[in-house]
Order: C-alpha cells, then structure tokens, then sequence
C-alpha cells in the first residue's frame, strides 16, 4: 500500500474512503459478526510513495467533496448531533474549527499550525463552500491565527484558557446550537492545514501533532503521529517503571487502548490503580448504599459548563431522562467529552457520559426517523 | 486518582468549615444551655438518620451538623424537651429524609422545624441575635462564598438589597442581625435555594422583600420569627424562580438564535 490509497470504503457511498496513512503493508485485518470491519493493522514500509489526488475540479463544491472523501479527509469529519462522520451528501449549517485546546496535557494548536497559517487559510476557504451557514474559527485568545482580509465569511471567536471553555460542543452551544435539521460539523484547525496542503499539493499531510503526557511516563513529549499509531511505541521508553495503563485522549474524556483513536491528539500514561479495598460493611453501609448521589449545585458544577448552561437544572433533566427540554437546553450540541469535566467534578459518580449517550441514541430513534 | 471531589460529603465539610465561626460566636456568647440544647438537637437528627439508614438503606450525611445548629440558634426559648423533639423529629423526617437525605430535599429540615415549632407554639419567646455572633455571620457567608458551597448570588443579592433598603428606612436596622444569620444558615443553602444564576439573585432578592414586608406589616412579630418564615416561603418559591430564570433563558436563546 502507498500512503493515501484506498483500503475500505463505506458500502452504500463508494466515494467515502479510509486511507493508508503511511507507506505499509497490511498485516492484519479483524472482522466482527456481519463482516463489519473492526480494525486493519498496517506495518510501516520506509521506502513507500504517497498517492497524489487530482485537485483540478476543487472549485466547485462537488469535486471538493469528492476530494475529500476520495482522500480519507472525511473520516476526519465529525458531526452534531449524535456524533460521528456525516453522511457522504449532508450539508451542514455550519463548520466550527476548533484552533483552541484546553484539556489537560492537550497539544497547543498554535505550536501545530507554526508556519502553516497558508495552509489554514486555504482549508478555511474552501471549508466555506460546503455550507451556507457561518465558519467559525475557534482561537485562544492572542495574536490572530488569519488574516482579517483573507478571511470574510470566517468567524474567528476567542474561547478562555480554562477548561472547558474551548471544548467544541459547549462553543457550539454558545455560538451556533446544532438541532436535528441544522447538524453543525466541528473539526481540528491542524486537520484544516492538511486539507489546505492536500488542495496545493495534491498530498494529505497524515501525522498530526500529539501529546504523550501523564504521571506514569519519565517526561512528556510531543510527536508527529498518524491515527491509529501504536500507543506502545509512542510510550516505549518513557514510561516509569511498574505497572500503567495507556489512554487515548486526555485523562478525563481518554479510554484505555491500543491505538490513537482517530480524532484524538494526545496520549495519557496513568500509573495503574491497584485495586481498592472493599471497605468494612459498615463503612459501606454508611456511605456507599444509595445510587446515584445526589448532585449538590455549586460553583465547582457551573465552572464545568463554562457557565454556558444551567448546569444543576440540565444535569436533573439528563438524569431524568427528559428528552425534550434536554433538547431545549440544547443537548444536541453536547457529545461525552463535553460533559466529561462535569462527570469527572462529581467524583464519577454520576455516569453522566453513559446517560448522554443514552439519551442521544433515543432522540435519534425518536425524532429523526 | 483522577476522580474529582465535589460530591456530596465535600459540600458538606465545606459547609461545615463556613459555619465554623458562626458557631463559635454563638457558643462563646451563650450559655451552658445553649450548649445542652445543641447537644439535644443533634442527638435526636443523629437517631433519625440511624433509622432510615437502617429502614432504608439511606447514606448518613454531616449535614445534620449544621442542620443543628441553625435550630438550636433560632429555636423559640422555654420549649421544653419533649416539644423540642416532636418538632425536630417533624422537620428532619418530613423536610429532609422521606426525600431521601440531604441533596435530595426541596425545604431546608432546619426551615421546616422552626416553622413547625413556631406557628405550632406561636406564645413562646423568639431567641435575640447578639450582635457579635450576627458579625460571625459575614466570614461564614465569605468562607461559603469563596468555596463555592453556598449560592452567590443568594447572598449577594440579600446583601446588597439590604445596603440599600436600609439607608431608605424600608428595613429597620433591628432586624438585620437576625436576618443575616437566617440568611447564612437557612436561605443560603445550595441544595433548597435556586439553582440558576439569576434565579439565585432573584431568591436572595425575594427573600428580602419577604423580610422588608414581614418588618413593616406584621406588628409583634420578633425578627428571628419573621426571618425565618422569609425564609420558609422563599424555599417554597425557589424552583418558580427557576422556571422564570429558565423561560429568560429559553427566550434569550430563541432570540439570539433564531431557534430552540
């Protein structure tokens, strides 16, 4: 396999590709029940070529779509509400790039895009045919990462430093809701660079750059990756001795893995909790036997909305399963990583990503057929 | 460990931290009785909490702490044991733990049991608020404030209200000590009070013209008594300050954004 040669594609829209992302040989495909795809692992090959699209059609908002889904652009794409990559025709009421991360141990965006601001401006631009609505570009406050002329229909939009006042969904929330019929679409600015680089060149830049942080690991460090890298080889010999477990994504919204997950920028070394002592029975009686705990509203609780959000009343309705003034107060622009701040808050107890998701999944069952 | 720590229990030691210098004031100005009465209080909230952890399964909570406090403050003098009990058993059951404890109820169980005693035994005597122990009552509400624990805008709103009603003559300055120690220790309570930033404001700003009204109409009443029934039917209208805050809030979107 060259770098960006088609390796699947999605079974009712051909155009719609996954990619090589580097130089490689197949070595492994898993298939789940119904010969759905679970994983394809590659082996790198050090004297490959990279495949170079056809990028004289780009004009016109066909051929750009067709570009990006041929190049594997698409996957990168992601959708509110309800998550995941937008279907092959949709058009989205508006595009969010996020140039601002706040998690902790996130890679700082601007260090991605040093010296690709054309490139940005490029992605930007042609990001702008694809809706009618706005695009905005979500920055830490600071220098502008465009210029203002370059740049009339784009939005740029300066969050805070403190999480999660750059988290994707609640600046969707503030600035543009997503709803059923109006999905808004919210993607990386480094992933925009590349679609600026594939539009010059012909040739989707793959690695991005990623963290490698955590208190398991000697020193943390940043690295030009591809999605889907090995976790263990990003980490090997840097992790303290004993036993750890590696997360993809940030300790907060992260899940235990073996490959960087695909929208994710950074790598998250814990040391591996043994496990806890079952306490005395009595003890347990007295603090443990009621679930879920109640939610004290306090200032702690409103920070982990950004104040975007009646965060007592919204948690009361997510937990009691109220889907339609859920949707009033505008979960449809919310996804897990958004509420997983006030999950974390609450001493993770509450389960509120799993009650989201839930909660999600019946809207879509509900109210979108 | 990557768990955060503002669950329930946090929020009461903080609360309890906050509540600290109100109850040393109060003890180091009162008397051996005071002191009995508290240990009374708690004792009887303590039994409570052992029945419906074993009955139903329910957490125990520090809360009955500070629970007690505020009624071995405020409650009418000359009560007698047996009455005491019967009022604190009142409150603490059907104000706080049928709901299913601290966190869970929609009236503060200290509310609930003084206005049960008070309209219930309406001849006794209403304690006085010392002045330096209503002073304490300004670091605990800072130590809540601080924390996050307590609602800032309940306080706040009161607060300020107050420094402007009082300078217009509309608040006697008789009342204030009680007011303030009854705001800090029944109206400033995260889980009874308003949960949205302006319906705290508006639930702090209801609560003192409950006060201002009580003050001015109701000839006889003492200020801890006109306090705490403030108090009571501030609680009451707290989640109707909710919703408004939350219409506000639903119309505010609509209009910024064309949509729900």
């Amino acid at each position: 396999m060259v770098q960006g040669a088609p390796v699947a594609h999605i079974r009712n829209n051909p155009d719609v590709c996954f990619v090589a992302p580097m130089p490689a040989r197949v070595a492994r495909i898993s298939l789940l029940q119904g010969h759905k795809v679970s994983e394809i692992v590659f082996f790198h090959e050090p004297d490959g070529d990279v495949v170079s699209h056809d990028t004289t059609d780009v004009k016109t908002e066909p051929g750009l779509r067709r570009l990006m889904q041929r190049s594997g652009f698409w996957t990168w794409l992601r959708r509110r509400p309800f998550g995941g990559m937008p279907s092959a025709d949709e058009r989205p009421a508006a595009i969010v790039v996020m140039a601002a991360d706040t998690r902790p141990f996130a890679p700082d965006p601007r260090l991605a895009l040093e010296g690709r601001e054309e490139a940005l401006c490029r992605g930007l631009t042609a990001l702008r045919l694809l809706t009618d609505g706005p695009v905005f570009l979500c920055q830490e406050a600071g220098a502008a990462l465009i210029e203002s002329t370059e740049a009339r229909r784009i939005r740029v939009i300066d969050t805070g430093p403190r999480h999660p006042q750059a988290a994707a969904g609640l600046c969707i929330h503030r600035y543009y809701p997503a709803g059923i019929d109006t999905p808004v679409w919210d993607l990386h600015a480094e992933d925009v660079a590349a679609l600026g680089t594939l539009l010059a060149t012909g040739r989707l830049p793959m690695k991005r750059l990623v963290s490698v942080g955590g208190p398991a690991l000697r020193e943390s460090r940043l690295v030009r990756a591809q999605a889907g890298a090995d976790l263990r080889g990003l980490t090997h010999r840097h992790v303290l001795p004993g036993p750890h477990k590696l997360l993809s994504g940030s300790v907060l919204d992260g899940h235990p893995a073996h490959w960087l997950a695909p929208r994710h920028r950074q790598v998250t070394v814990l040391p591996r909790d043994t496990l806890p002592k079952r306490p005395h029975w009595l003890i347990a009686a007295l603090t443990q036997s009621a679930s879920p705990k109640p939610v004290i509203p306090t200032a702690a609780l409103d920070q982990a909305f950004a104040g975007t959000l009646p965060a007592a009343n919204f948690l009361r309705v997510l937990s009691a399963g109220d889907d339609e003034t859920a949707m009033k107060m505008g979960v449809l622009s919310l996804l897990e990583e958004d509420i997983a701040l006030a999950d974390y808050v609450l001493g993770g107890e509450a389960h509120l990503p799993e009650l989201l998701r839930g909660m999600l999944d019946r809207i879509r069952t509900e109210f979108s057929a | 460990m990557n768990r955060g720590l503002w669950t329930r229990e946090t929020v009461v030691m903080l609360l309890l931290a906050a509540y600290l210098p109100l109850a040393l004031f109060w003890l180091w100005f009162g008397g051996i009785a005071d002191v009995h009465r508290y240990a009374l209080v708690l004792l009887v909230l303590a039994i409570w909490q052992l029945v419906f952890l074993l009955a139903r399964a329910q957490p125990v909570s520090l809360s009955a702490v500070f629970t007690a406090l505020a009624i071995a403050m405020l409650v009418p003098e000359d009560l007698g044991a047996f009455r005491l009990i019967l009022g604190i058993s009142f409150g603490a059951v059907m104000g706080e733990l049928v709901f299913g404890g601290w966190g869970r109820n929609v009236v503060n169980p200290a509310t609930v049991t003084l206005s049960f005693l008070g309209f219930g035994f309406p001849a006794l005597p209403w304690p006085d608020i010392l002045v330096p122990v209503a002073w304490a009552a300004i670091p605990t509400a800072l130590i809540g404030l601080i924390t996050g624990a307590m609602p800032a805008g309940v306080v706040l709103g009161a607060a300020l209200g107050a420094g402007v009603a009082v300078p217009l003559g509309l608040l006697p300055s008789s009342t204030l000590p009680a007011a303030g120690v009854v705001l800090v220790l029944l109206v400033a309570d995260p889980v009874t009070s308003a949960t949205t930033s302006l319906g705290r404001w508006l639930n702090g700003l209801l609560y003192l013209a409950l006060v201002i009204l009580f003050a001015n109409g109701w000839s006889g009443a003492a200020p801890v008594q006109l306090a705490v029934a403030a108090a009571l039917l501030t609680s009451l209208a707290a989640p109707v300050l909710d919703e408004i805050a939350l219409m506000i809030w639903y119309a505010e979107r609509r209009r910024r954004h064309g949509r729900d």
